[in-house]
């Protein structure tokens, strides 16, 4: 029973990091109809970025988080002025996701090549004092990656459901021509999309740190179960993600506890792949029916 | 664009024959026979033959996403199906190779059918994870199936083909690498031939359509989902021909071979060669194959010089090299017109 | 696969039998009732209009008969073959075509090449001679090629049969999906109005086309909001509004309903035409 609860509470911890990656796929796909392959990178550049601040110049782990989280976002910023506006005017549905694909093998590489290949010691000030829950224990460092989650999409939720500008963007994920009608800047709120997903994945990129392996292909280790997760989710759908995050975090702690690592991927796949076979829409999500 | 023509300077008929299909033939088959003569070494050798096999990958992928439209990510999968399949039988089950080659084709269109049943329902970007999923899935059986596949330590001293022995002639032996070399470029030749006849029937037409607007093909009576499948099991039955020749040529099977990152590199040479035009892909092949070659120095980082290529050309050259030639030529023909004005 | 059909070498032919029969036909998206129970029949040979409000379900309808949308209840008939079932691209193959309200043509593709894929269920080829090709290929490419030139020729595109699709202009791109259509060698042709967009001089060729089209024996189902044209070449006018059946009769009688006056056509008919550009 021990096993179960201690699996559980890993897979909560997996399962809100994998669902802040997720969140800012999902922001981008509702609100451009277009997946960022890149997005895996900023993740990786925001663990990278936390890891200097703190193991270089000796700042606070917190504080570091903070860092990533703006980095991230004038990643975001800088990938849609010059990635994606560019390429939208071209119309074409394939050539924006290619062009991300080419993205994200430079940045990767790219990263290889200033990095090396050899994992870095990520160690958070939290790694290693532990919170005991009855029998089972977390340790702060995956305390604070629940709340930090937790927090970070209850005003996310809170901001699209209740503000003006969330309402905004969803206005323009619904019906981007009638958006710009009603006085709405598309452009602008696409920009403020990206930026804030960006930035979502270099907090996690920064608490996912010294949690994963801190290599150049960290965020990709991560990115491929996130695009399962949206589609699971439901592209575009918040509460679908967040579901589908927690799903797959709980599947992927208890499948390494009976089934054994390696068999995580081609669970998770599996599941996806029977997903899109029977529900390409997603857990919740509602069609979207092409006019013809 | 006005549709009369300019004023030719060399002669249309003699145009015609340099550009005619069949010249272009003679020159590849030419180009082929060549080159194990001028690469004596066995380095050399072996960079034609992976050559000639990513241009087999890349015109099947082209053939997929270029001319039906559907952006497959998943040609790692199939080409490491049909090196692990055709392998194992005949390392395991003892079965003669040609046999094998024709098991693990069959096999890789399977698997591509398959595929393609979620190409039938999904739009591209889902169709993309989809494939991406089935990559990841495939490339960790192959990993973890360690009794099968021998997993991360990988299966040594594959041989290569046995030899050919035709009624008259020596025996072509297959141990020499130029004639290895010519059976994978004969392989990639063929394949190029069968993709083009098809692209320039009816099929080529049918898939074309399904590019461009499924809805309207299909006002037109045309089948989006059965066509889709066939391209799909064409495409991977390719790849999956590939995967078994390039056992032989490499003489060992790791599972990092099939990693997703080989569908990126893939689709790399599809669209810095020109999606969609089928003999793109094929430059863009020799090129991003070759390249890396000569810019030592930078020697891994291979992928580096992938993903900027591509992200170069998806920006300022999206329809890739052929675009390129197209203004090129075009424009040599402005020059040579004002010269001739004058 | 049928053999190539010359469009002008039919005699004229006078039918009175009943070629589509839609019964019963309803269609709900989520909320919304988009068609609810309309039945009609469409004459052989005749030109059939469908007319109403916007939102009115025209296009929803003609999305039924072509087999985008299956009816939540109704039946399909096309010369005694039950369409409700099959999916729309076995229609064509019974002789069902038509256009799209937003243009829908193959544009990185020339003209030709756009009209020559409509010939996808007529090609006589045996299936060997797709991968080499003999001499049935290349006397099936020489064919479509000539009934292609033959059909872009008669909807007046002949000179820009090798131009992108997509660089044609407005007017030529309505009259190339037309064209397209028309290669599928339809008893039927549906066009989802085909004027719109057209100035006056293209819409007094549509008119010409559609009479040319309807003497060799093409039967027309027009969905369109130009009054003018409807009224010009229509035999039978359907007019619906919120899905639901209003009125059904020839054009004099059409004009005189009072319904049909009220809910569309706000009293006044004889207004002069409004030509869009």
């Amino acid at each position: 029973m021990t096993v179960v609860l201690q699996q559980g509470i890993n897979g909560v911890v997996l399962g809100s990091l994998y669902v802040l990656v997720a969140l800012g796929l999902t922001l981008v796909y509702g609100v451009l109809m277009q997946i960022n392959f890149a997005h895996a990178d900023i993740v990786t550049l925001g663990a990278f970025c936390a890891y200097f601040f703190t193991e270089r110049l000796g700042g606070d782990y917190l504080q570091g988080i903070a860092v990533a989280f703006v980095l991230g976002a004038m990643l975001g910023w800088a990938m849609n002025a010059a990635i994606f506006a560019p390429l939208r005017e071209g119309g074409s549905e394939l050539l924006p996701l290619i062009a991300t694909i080419g993205v994200s093998i430079t940045m990767e590489n790219a990263m290889l090549a200033w990095f090396g290949p050899i994992p870095y010691a990520f160690d958070s000030p939290y790694s290693n004092d532990v919170i005991r829950l009855g029998a089972a224990y977390i340790t702060v460092q995956n305390a604070l990656i629940i709340a930090v989650s937790l927090v970070t999409i209850g005003l996310l939720y809170a901001f699209m459901k209740f503000t003006l500008l969330g309402k905004a963007l969803r206005a323009v994920a619904q019906d981007r021509e009638t958006a710009g009608l009603m006085g709405i800047d598309p452009n602008q709120l696409v920009m403020l999309t990206f930026v804030i997903a960006s930035a979502l994945a270099g907090m996690a990129g920064a608490m996912l740190g010294p949690v994963l392996v801190l290599t150049p292909f960290a965020g990709t280790s991560v990115i491929v179960k996130a695009f399962a997760i949206v589609i699971i989710g439901g592209f575009g759908n918040f509460e679908g993600t967040i579901l589908g995050g927690l799903l797959v975090g709980l599947i992927e702690s208890y499948t390494t506890q009976y089934l054994g690592p390696g068999m995580i991927d081609i669970v998770v796949f599996t599941l996806l792949l029977m997903m899109l076979a029977v529900r390409p829409t997603g857990l919740i999500a509602e069609k979207r029916d092409e006019n013809v | 664009m006005s549709s009369s023509e300019p004023p030719q300077i060399i002669p249309a008929r003699v145009q015609a024959l340099m550009l005619s299909r069949h010249m272009a033939f003679v020159c590849a088959a030419l180009t082929i026979a060549v080159l194990p003569l001028v690469f004596t070494d066995t380095y050399w050798r072996t960079i034609c033959t992976v050559c000639a096999l990513n241009v087999a990958l890349a015109i099947g992928l082209d053939f997929v996403l270029g001319y039906a439209g559907q952006l497959n990510l998943g040609q790692s999968a199939f080409y490491g199906l049909g090196a692990y399949a055709s392998t194992l039988l005949v390392t395991k089950l003892g079965i003669p190779f040609w046999v094998a080659l024709t098991g693990a084709i069959a096999l890789s269109c399977l698997a591509g059918a398959v595929l393609a049943l979620f190409a039938v329902r999904l739009r591209g970007h889902y169709l993309a994870i989809a494939s991406l999923g089935f990559a990841v899935i495939t490339y960790q059986i192959l990993l973890n199936w360690i009794s099968l596949t021998q997993g991360p330590l990988g299966i040594y001293a594959i041989p290569p083909p046995p030899a050919i022995v035709l009624p008259g002639l020596p025996a072509i032996d297959f141990h020499n690498l130029g004639n290895l070399f010519y059976l994978v470029a004969a392989f990639a030749l063929l394949s190029y031939r069968l993709l083009d006849q098809l692209v320039r029937s009816p099929i080529g037409e049918a898939l074309i359509a399904i590019r461009e607007d499924e809805v309207s093909a299909a006002s037109l009576g045309i089948n989006c989902g059965v066509w889709k499948v066939f391209a799909f099991a064409v495409s991977s039955g390719i790849a999956g021909a590939a995967g078994c020749l390039y056992a032989s040529v490499v003489g060992t099977l790791v599972p990092d071979a099939f990693f997703v990152t080989e569908s990126f590199t893939i689709l790399a040479m599809v669209v810095v060669g020109g999606t969609g035009t089928l003999v793109g892909p094929i430059y863009g092949a020799i090129l991003l194959t070759v390249l890396p070659e000569f810019l030592r120095g930078i020697g891994d980082l291979r992928l580096l010089i992938y993903g900027i290529a591509l992200t170069l050309v998806v920006f300022f050259m999206p329809g890739g090299i052929i675009q390129a030639a197209r203004l090129a030529s075009g424009l040599l023909q402005r020059l040579a017109l004002r010269r001739t004005a004058r | 696969m049928t053999a190539a059909r010359p469009i002008d070498s039919m005699p004229s032919r006078r039918n009175i039998g009943i070629l589509l029969r839609a019964q019963g036909l309803h269609k709900r998206f989520g909320g919304v009732q988009a068609v609810h129970d309309i039945s009609f029949d469409i004459p052989e040979g005749a030109v059939f209009a469908i007319i109403g409000p916007n939102g009115a379900g025209k296009s929803t309808l003609l999305n039924l008969l072509s087999g985008i949308y299956r009816p939540d209840a109704g039946s399909i008939v096309l010369n005694g073959v039950d369409l409700t079932k099959l999916s729309a691209h076995h229609r064509v193959r019974h002789g069902i075509a038509r256009t799209f309200q937003k243009i829908r043509l193959f544009r990185h593709i020339s003209a030709i090449d756009n009209v020559v894929a409509g010939f996808h269920t007529r090609h006589d080829i045996p299936i060997w001679q797709y991968i080499i090709h003999g001499p049935a290929w290349r006397r099936d490419r020489e064919r479509c090629r000539d009934e292609a030139r033959r059909l872009l020729a008669f909807m007046g595109l002949e000179r820009r049969a090798h131009l992108l699709a997509g660089s044609l202009s407005y007017g030529e791109q309505r009259m190339l999906e037309i064209a397209r259509a028309l290669a599928t060698a339809p008893c039927l042709l549906m066009v989802d109005e085909p004027a719109a967009g057209l100035n006056a001089a293209e819409a007094e060729m549509l008119l010409d086309r559609v009479d040319v089209l309807r003497r060799n024996g093409t039967t027309l189902c027009l969905v369109e909001h130009n009054m003018d044209l409807v009224m010009k070449v229509a035999d039978q006018i359907l007019v619906i509004d919120y899905g639901q059946f209003l009125f059904k009769g020839a054009p004099t009688e059409v004009q005189r309903h009072p319904g049909v006056n009220a809910a569309y056509l706000g009293g006044q008919l004889h207004e002069p035409s409004a030509h869009c550009r």
